[in-house]
């Protein structure tokens, strides 16, 4: 409404300072580390000027995460690992989201409840209970062995717990935007579905579905992304190198101390794959969007 | 609504209030959703916006209140120019279409609620506020919150809330739009008594005919962001300027007609094998247009003859209670639809099939040039 | 008709899924919650029932050992502050982005999706490397430790907050702010009078995420974090939940956070109701609306 803007832009003023200060600021320094250099005492010294930049440990981190390179075991358990998981999150999730959104009825609410309480249950309690019925002489253990299934160690290097947990810990942040999403659907659109010919199944598949794509598409990243930065779960559920992810890489290169050059150089990788991926997405849901304004 | 005169006093009208519109027009990117309006609205007077959906209504009525700014023109008010003047300084204030009542205040601090800006003192707002919505029959729902109220009842509130501050001009968007059928009606007369009660002039958002012409001093019907025709509802109902006015307010039969001879009072028509006499200011003659309202044409039995009689048969009777439908066809194809009171006779006279004679009053012709 | 099908019935198997889905996601948590009662050390066998991991035994239960004791107060130490910080900073930011047109506001937009759309970890890291290496001002102003964990919490706080707001605004839509200007409000006025009291209930429902938010993070709490002091209870679980020597009071503060982060949603979730009744809105909406902003990407 004309010449108000300033009220509306020195508003935004501290928001803006902090996200610079907090977030443009650290994204440089992780630049500045990955192409600075290393001292003497195996410090990085970051290179700020971007005329010095040194694309060594670049390079390095890009090869690694290659087949053939140090950190490929990592790369691979990532990339199958998200891809089970997203797998098994729409054929868990899907149904769920899909009975709560449009068959559930008197009962809807109650459900909505139930599969919101996830939510406000942190994620290290929700593995922590699981620390405890797979530990060797815990309840899976003991209920497995009632049908004569022999003593199996969950909790030292079996890719097989770490799918599961990584499924049990992302599932609900995939549920609740497809729960929307079919939430949102028109129910007259399925009604016309029915009253043209079609039955309740190719309804589904021919009316249902495609509309609840976006949403998949939005679950599908909300769970991807950090999933790429996990290394908690895998620390708490194998503890083992062999099912080491990307996250698990970046954590020890920082935090463990000696390296943290190869570290940002790996975080500048991640983001390198992560920021093509967000680019499909942004590119798919508008095509999405295009197809249903016209 | 009636004997307020203690009320209405107090909120009566600014003096002025004469809105004159020049040239304004507004785009938006490719869209021209005003095109060069002029238009001259006078003080005190209840006019209109007439037209159908997207043809420029609201945003001529957002450009008056402030909400837009203009890509051309000007608007003035009482003589000066609002062009400048933000929507919060303009005394001009606005009933919008759903109401805009905020739903965090009751209906006694929704109507005070402009006059804090006007530095009224405390006890002085809540005084003319309560009045205020004495005025429009709501003293007992000062303590309701809005949502508590009916859709009648809200829009009275944001009638009184718009009133209370005394405003040259009030506009409203489609006030009625919102409500159903019998309380529009009943809204109708009232909104219309208290304008005259005020004084204030209005401009009125509408796109239901029967309404602008009911309600009415002057009407603007608007077609595609221009201004078609403006005059009293009479002289629009009547002597619709073009085509689409005609068209847009009630059925209009538009016959394809041939002008023989006009000598500036009256002229003579062909239409097919007949002609015509009809009273119209067009001057020349070749192709046109002539338009005839339905509840003017009179269907006599067949035989009856005479200047301004042509023959035909009934196609169709259709009964909607108070009168008949009857859709005439013509010898060249044309089909004429009249309006006929239900007096009681038996229907047989208009059953399908029937010979009659169609009686068009020259008074009821209007020629207009031909479309395109 | 060969077969008999009730057109109207629910499929079954739908609902058997949804229930078994609720079950599995429930239970693990129900039975951590339930081992902290537990009368021996072990978190995976039953041991009988008791106290002694919450208040009974003097040293190691968890009102007890400093260690769980420092880490509660710390925790909600660092959830007060990120709420008290990045509330107001979300708040101006979504009101503001949401009417500033012109220069920078599309940079603006796009920083601002920036923290929802990186994984934790990259935010850790370039937090962790910008306060360790970074030596101008203000950065050598902040050591690791409280301050660089509230930061850190603040920053990817904000968005929420902002997204919060900005779909409370969006459902508002101009006609609230436009009805004030007609009446005389100065656009200030009209901000200060008008949309500020509606949008408090999106305010109240983002300190409330924000506040969760702040409880159960882990990444960016570790990163910025220097050393026992400055432990938060899901550190302690990350730390302990594997190790042989560990009790149950492990469980039981984990038990706490998840009974402070639900008494808390559900108070909120009332206070919400309050707030819809009185406009006339749909109380469970506002409810419902938490949850869905939780995800912040909608
Ligand atoms: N903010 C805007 N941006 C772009 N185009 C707009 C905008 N506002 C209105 N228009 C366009 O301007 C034209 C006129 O719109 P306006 O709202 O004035 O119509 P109206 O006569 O009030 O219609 P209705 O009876 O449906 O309310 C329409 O074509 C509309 O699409
Ligand atoms: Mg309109």
């Amino acid at each position: 409404m004309r010449n108000e803007g300033g009220i509306w832009r020195t508003l935004s003023i501290p928001g803006v300072v902090w996200l610079v200060l907090f977030v443009v600021v650290p994204a440089y320094a992780v630049v500045a580390v990955a192409m600075g250099q290393i001292d003497s005492l195996l410090q990085p010294v970051p290179q700020w000027n971007p005329i010095d930049w040194n694309v060594g440990f670049v390079k390095e981190a890009f090869t690694s995460v290659l087949p053939g390179g140090t950190y490929w075991p990592a790369t691979r358990n990532t990339i199958v690992f998200v891809a089970v998981t997203v797998v098994l999150c729409f054929a868990i999730g899907y149904p769920v989201a899909y009975y709560v959104a449009r068959k559930a009825g008197r009962s809807k609410g109650l459900l909505l409840l139930l599969i919101f309480l996830p939510f406000w249950v942190s994620y290290l309690m929700r593995m922590l209970a699981w620390i405890g019925l797979l530990a060797p002489d815990g309840y899976v253990n003991v209920v497995l062995g009632w049908f004569g299934i022999g003593h199996t160690e969950w909790l030292s290097g079996n890719p097989y717990s770490v799918i599961a947990a990584l499924t049990y810990g992302y599932i609900p942040y995939f549920i609740l935007p497809v729960y929307a999403g079919l939430d949102r659907i028109d129910q007259r659109l399925l009604e016309a579905s029915r009253d043209l010919g079609a039955s309740a199944a190719r309804t589904f598949l021919r009316v249902t579905l495609p509309l609840s794509w976006p949403s998949i598409l939005a679950g599908s990243v909300l769970i991807v992304l950090p999933m790429f930065g996990d290394y908690y779960t895998n620390d708490l559920i194998s503890g083992s190198p062999h099912t080491n992810m990307l996250g698990n890489s970046v954590n020890l290169l920082v935090q463990g101390g000696s390296q943290k050059n190869l570290g940002a150089a790996l975080v500048l990788v991640l983001m390198t794959i992560l920021a093509i991926g967000m680019l499909y997405y942004l590119w798919e849901t508008r095509r999405q969007q295009e197809k249903l304004a016209s | 609504m009636t004997a307020a005169t203690g009320p209405a006093a107090t909120i009566g009208g600014h003096a002025g209030g004469e809105v004159e519109l020049i040239g304004l027009e507004k785009r938006f990117d490719d869209v021209v959703a005003v095109d060069r309006v002029d238009l001259e609205i006078a003080s005190g007077e209840f006019f209109s916006l007439l037209g159908p959906s997207g043809c420029g209504k609201t945003t001529t009525l957002r450009l008056i209140a402030g909400f837009e700014r203009p890509t051309g023109g000007d608007i003035r008010l009482d003589g000066a120019s609002l062009a400048a003047v933000p929507p919060d300084r303009r005394p001009v204030n606005t009933v919008f279409q759903n109401y805009a009542l905020f739903p965090h205040l009751n209906v006694l601090d929704n109507v005070a609620f402009g006059m804090r800006y006007q530095k009224v003192k405390r006890a002085e707002r809540e005084r003319r506020a309560k009045e205020a919505l004495e005025l429009v029959e709501l003293g007992d729902y000062a303590k309701r919150r809005p949502h508590q109220l009916s859709g009648g009842q809200q829009q009275r509130v944001a009638l009184a809330r718009a009133l209370v501050l005394r405003p040259a001009v009030l506009l409203l968007d489609e006030p009625l739009g919102a409500l159903d059928a019998k309380i529009r009606r009943a809204l109708r007369v009232e909104l219309k008594a208290l304008q005259e009660e005020v004084g204030t002039t209005f401009i009125f958002v509408t796109h239901d005919q029967e309404e602008a012409l009911s309600m009415s001093d002057r009407i603007a019907v608007m077609h595609e962001g221009r201004v078609d025709q403006v005059g009293t509802p009479r002289e629009i109902y009547e002597g619709p300027a073009t085509l689409f006015v005609a068209d847009f307010l009630g059925v209009a039969n538009v016959m394809d007609v041939e002008v023989v001879t006009s000598d500036g009072r009256g002229c003579r028509l062909r239409v097919g094998e007949r002609e015509l006499r009809a009273e119209c200011d067009f001057l020349g003659s070749g192709a046109a247009s002539a338009v005839v309202r339905p509840e003017r044409l009179r269907v006599l039995p067949h035989g009856e003859s005479g200047e301004n009689f042509i023959p035909g048969m009934i196609d169709r009777t259709i009964y909607v209670g108070s009168n008949l439908q009857v859709m005439v066809r013509l010898a060249n194809g044309g089909l004429l639809q009249a309006s006929v009171p239900n007096d009681g006779a038996d229907l047989e006279s208009h059953a399908q099939g029937a010979p009659v004679s169609v009686h068009v009053p020259p008074d009821a012709l209007r020629i207009l040039a031909p479309r395109g | 008709m060969s077969r008999l099908i009730d057109p109207w019935g629910r499929p079954r198997w739908l609902r058997l899924t949804t229930w078994a889905y609720i079950a599995w996601s429930l239970v693990p948590v129900l039975a951590a919650i339930v081992f902290s009662f537990n009368d021996g050390r072990s978190r995976s066998v039953w041991q009988g029932f008791s106290t002694r991991w919450w208040w009974g035994d003097p040293n190691l239960s968890v009102f007890h050992d400093p260690i769980y004791t420092n880490a509660l107060v710390h925790s909600l130490e660092l959830a007060a502050l990120d709420m008290l910080i990045a509330t107001p900073l979300g708040f101006l930011l979504a009101i503001g982005l949401s009417r500033w047109r012109g220069r920078g506001s599309g940079s603006a937009n796009f920083l601002m999706l920036v923290p929802l759309t990186t994984p934790e970890l990259a935010m850790a890291v370039s937090l962790l490397l910008v306060f360790t290496q970074l030596t101008i001002i203000p950065f050598t102003w902040v050591a690791l430790g409280t301050t660089a964990q509230v930061i850190g919490q603040v920053t990817f706080s904000v968005s929420y907050v902002v997204v919060i707001v900005r779909s409370r605004l969006a459902s508002l839509g101009p006609e609230y702010e436009e009805a004030a200007r007609d009446l005389g409000a100065s656009a200030r006025q009209s901000l200060q009078h008008v949309l500020l009291p509606l949008l408090l209930p999106a305010a109240f429902a983002s300190t409330l995420i924000v506040f969760a938010l702040s409880i159960d993070d882990f990444v960016v709490t570790q990163y910025m974090s220097a050393g026992g002091e400055t432990v938060t209870i899901p550190m302690l679980l990350y730390a302990n939940a594997r190790g042989a020597a560990t009790t149950p009071a492990l469980n039981a503060v984990a038990t706490i956070m998840v009974i402070v982060t639900l008494v808390g949603v559900g108070g909120a979730y009332l206070v919400l109701r309050w707030f819809g009744h009185r406009s006339g809105e749909a109380g469970g909406e506002a409810a419902g609306q938490m949850g869905m902003d939780l995800t912040g990407m909608e």
